[in-house]
């Protein structure tokens, strides 16, 4: 688990075992994904957080990816059966996609409520049914109960509504038409049905009504973030073309989603550039071209960058990739060029699931991969699997005393694998006011004072000698290095549990005092 | 009631409070002992998405201390207390002299923060010096790695005379003076240990440009190990 995916799983363990949800304007974005992960919660009969587990949690993105998916079934009048199934694979096989939709972090549901409002604003004004002005106004509601950064697909949306407008209404004077037949009670229902989401959102369902205030003077602090005013994760404008584009490091497999970029390109170029009689709605062409570039432009130009933020305009790009490859295959009139086609787009179609089954299971913690952004090192399991092992050995069991020192707090995912030791101290630093534990996981650099506290603290005669808890070097993070200390007395028990394969629990006359 | 018949009554009412109060205070004084200590642990405090630390050639922490080097007697620290000049003469944090103040405690109060970008930093050895080693500590109170770390020596303070790079890791010339070779490296307590070969100058630089955790720029301590010039 990466430390975001982590720190929202014990927000949500708070939430499933307490009823406990505050909105935070100032971290962790909004309360959907929190609320819900209640559901496979519920389904699996979990009752804290010990019960639930990583695919508990991580469902719930997977179940929104597949959202994405089905939500194009909603356009298929006007994209055409071609397009969607195109667009439809194109999701499906995506390394970006398919690896943030396994990622316990609220970009998933972002990108797929965002689309779910273009499909029924789209639906709505094609058929004036009240039942889809309804679903758009949920729909929003939903993307401003997620994260902040809806505001930018807000601004988006309604730019490019206004841009293809004014197109269209050169074209055949079509958007007039449209204003005309849609019903202002229905506009009014939806915007209220918004309203009532994120309020019963962000008051956590009216037990924080300061949430909503929240939700609001949240902003102040995303601004600030976003124009580079907090020194971390600031990259220059082309970073997410490059992580799309090519990612190379020695021994390590090509990361590359230019397939689909290049398809997009041509998706974009036909919206210009195409005189010809589409085979789907040129509105909802000229739209989606105009939403993709405003967001790229938007999300480029915010100092501020994490490799999930790109997924809101890459869906933007796979819908025009989808719309190239129709355009593409329409133009070319001679069969063994169309074959020739559609045995490059097989070739990238599954050159692309080939990453991402790559990106999932063999290097979903390698740095090389492109969407491995500070994650969460194999080490972990190590650190936890030892941990457990000298529990057993102890008399306390799991209750026993464990301190984690790391400068920063800088210990996450730890709390999430350690969730099912109720007695771990957490701390930013040595606490000397504390009892010496018999265990310590802690950074090098506390190395010294750790050190002092363990043999200087407690009385002569009462000093146990603490032995390394692992073998070789354990990192946290790639280059980020955790060491751990366990009292000798509770490390030779542990041994002899190993080697004559007896229970034995480590009893007082069995300590070892120098 | 006879006196004997008292004295009997005594013992029995004795014989019974003894047997009742007796193991109740007895069961009250065990259960104040059983009494287990209470300890308040510190819950777990959320923290914001960490900063990745992805550079080409950075080379893994080594886990474990790192082995004495050896120096021709006489050898010692020959910057500490040395005059320093640097591009940012007004630090966000700190003063420039704490650089070779000795002081390599990484708490606050120890370390200069200079501002972003390419930033240097010059110490006048005062002397011509036979230098074997340079220990630069610029930030270890967390891991993190410092970008396009130059260190390079010259006789004279504008970088004219006999200049001669000892380390460079900036591996696209950003800071402009060539491709560096060297590995890049996790900060720690121990510092970063560059071999000067026995190389004679006067002045020391330092290049960095930002790191893995922002764009600035930090010193701990620079240390010159060096003997003078014959």
């Amino acid at each position: 688990m990466h430390t975001d995916e982590a720190v929202h799983a014990m927000k949500f363990g708070a939430l499933l075992e307490k009823n406990d949800y505050h909105y935070d304007p100032f971290e962790y974005h909004g309360p959907t994904l929190n609320y819900f992960t209640l559901i496979p919660a519920w389904i699996s009969s979990a009752k804290n957080i010990t019960q639930i587990n990583e695919v508990t949690l991580r469902i719930v993105p997977v179940f929104f990816g597949l959202l994405l998916v089905l939500f194009l079934l909603l356009l298929k009048n006007g994209l055409s059966w071609p397009v969607v199934l195109w667009g439809g694979l194109f999701t499906a096989v995506s390394p970006a996609m398919v690896f943030y939709s396994r990622y316990y972090i609220q970009e998933m549901l972002l990108v797929a409520f965002s689309f779910a409002v273009i499909a029924a604003v789209y639906r709505y004004l094609k058929n004036n049914n009240f039942l889809w002005a309804l679903a758009a106004g949920i729909s929003v509601g939903l993307m401003y109960a997620t994260k902040e950064t809806c505001v930018i697909a807000f601004f988006s949306m309604t730019l490019a509504a206004i841009l293809t407008g004014i197109v269209q209404e050169k074209r055949d004077r079509s958007v007039s038409h449209l204003f005309k037949n849609m019903n202002p009670r229905h506009v009014l229902a939806g915007a209220a049905a918004a309203v009532v989401v994120a309020i019963l959102f962000y008051s956590s369902f009216f037990s924080n009504p300061r949430g909503i205030l929240d939700s609001l003077l949240t902003f102040k602090n995303y601004v600030g973030r976003g124009t580079g005013h907090q020194a971390a994760h600031i990259y220059p404008w082309y970073y997410y073309f490059k992580i799309l584009l090519f990612t190379r490091y020695p021994g390590r497999p090509l990361w590359s989603e230019a397939f689909i970029v290049l398809l997009a390109l041509a998706g974009l170029l036909s919206a210009v550039l195409s005189r010809r009689k589409r085979t789907f709605d040129a509105g909802l062409h000229y739209f989606i071209s105009f939403y993709t570039i405003i967001m790229i432009l938007i999300y480029s130009a915010i100092p501020y960058k994490t490799p999930w933020s790109m997924l809101g305009f890459y869906h933007g790009l796979i819908l025009l990739a989808a719309i190239g490859t129709v355009v593409i295959f329409n133009t070319i009139r001679r069969k063994v060029f169309r074959t020739a086609f559609i045995l490059v787009l097989a070739m990238g179609s599954g050159n692309l699931l080939y990453q991402s089954v790559l990106s999932n299971y063999k290097y979903e913690a390698d740095p090389s991969n492109p969407y491995v952004y500070a994650h969460t090192s194999m080490d972990v399991f190590k650190i936890t699997k030892r941990v457990e092992e000298i529990a057993s050995a102890s008399k306390d069991g799991k209750n026993m005393i464990i301190e984690v020192i790391c400068p920063g707090n800088d210990y996450w995912p730890l709390p999430w694998y350690l969730r099912a030791f109720p007695n771990v101290g957490w701390y930013s630093s040595v606490d000397f006011d504390s009892p010496v534990a018999p265990l310590y996981i802690a950074s090098p650099v506390v190395e010294d004072t750790l050190l002092q506290k363990i043999y200087e603290t407690p009385p002569p005669g009462e000093r146990n000698l603490y032995v390394p808890l692992f073998d070789s070097y354990t990192e946290l993070r790639p280059n980020v290095e955790i060491r751990g200390y366990v009292a000798k007395y509770l490390w030779d028990a542990y041994w002899h549990k190993q080697g004559n394969g007896q229970r034995e629990t480590e009893t007082e006359d069995r300590k070892i005092y120098y | 009631m006879s006196k004997r018949t008292m004295a009997l009554a005594v013992v029995v009412f004795s014989l019974l409070w003894m047997a009742i109060a007796v193991p109740a205070q007895q069961a009250k004084k065990s259960s104040e002992k059983l009494v287990p200590l209470k300890i308040k642990l510190p819950k777990a405090m959320f923290i914001g998405t960490p900063m990745p630390m992805k550079l080409p050639k950075l080379e893994k922490p080594r886990g474990k201390p790192r082995p004495p080097f050896l120096v021709p007697e006489g050898t010692k620290n020959v910057a500490l207390g040395k005059p320093v000049s640097s591009t940012d003469e007004e630090p966000v944090i700190g003063e420039i002299e704490m650089i070779t103040d000795g002081d390599k405690e990484a708490s606050d109060g120890s370390y200069v923060e200079l501002g972003p970008f390419v930033q240097h930093i010059t110490i006048d050895l005062q002397g011509e010096y036979n230098i074997y080693a340079i220990v630069i500590w610029h930030y270890h109170k967390q891991p993190r790695v410092y970008k396009d770390v130059i260190v390079q020596v010259a006789d004279d303070p504008d970088f004219t005379k006999n200049v001669k790079i000892l380390f460079n890791n900036d591996l696209d010339n950003t800071v402009g003076l060539g491709v560096g070779t060297d590995w890049h490296y996790v900060e720690t307590a121990e510092g970063k240990l560059i071999d000067a070969k026995g190389v004679k100058a006067r002045y020391v630089r330092c290049y960095s440009n930002g790191n893995t955790s922002n764009d600035l720029n930090h010193y701990i301590e620079v240390e010159v190990y060096g003997k003078p010039a014959k």
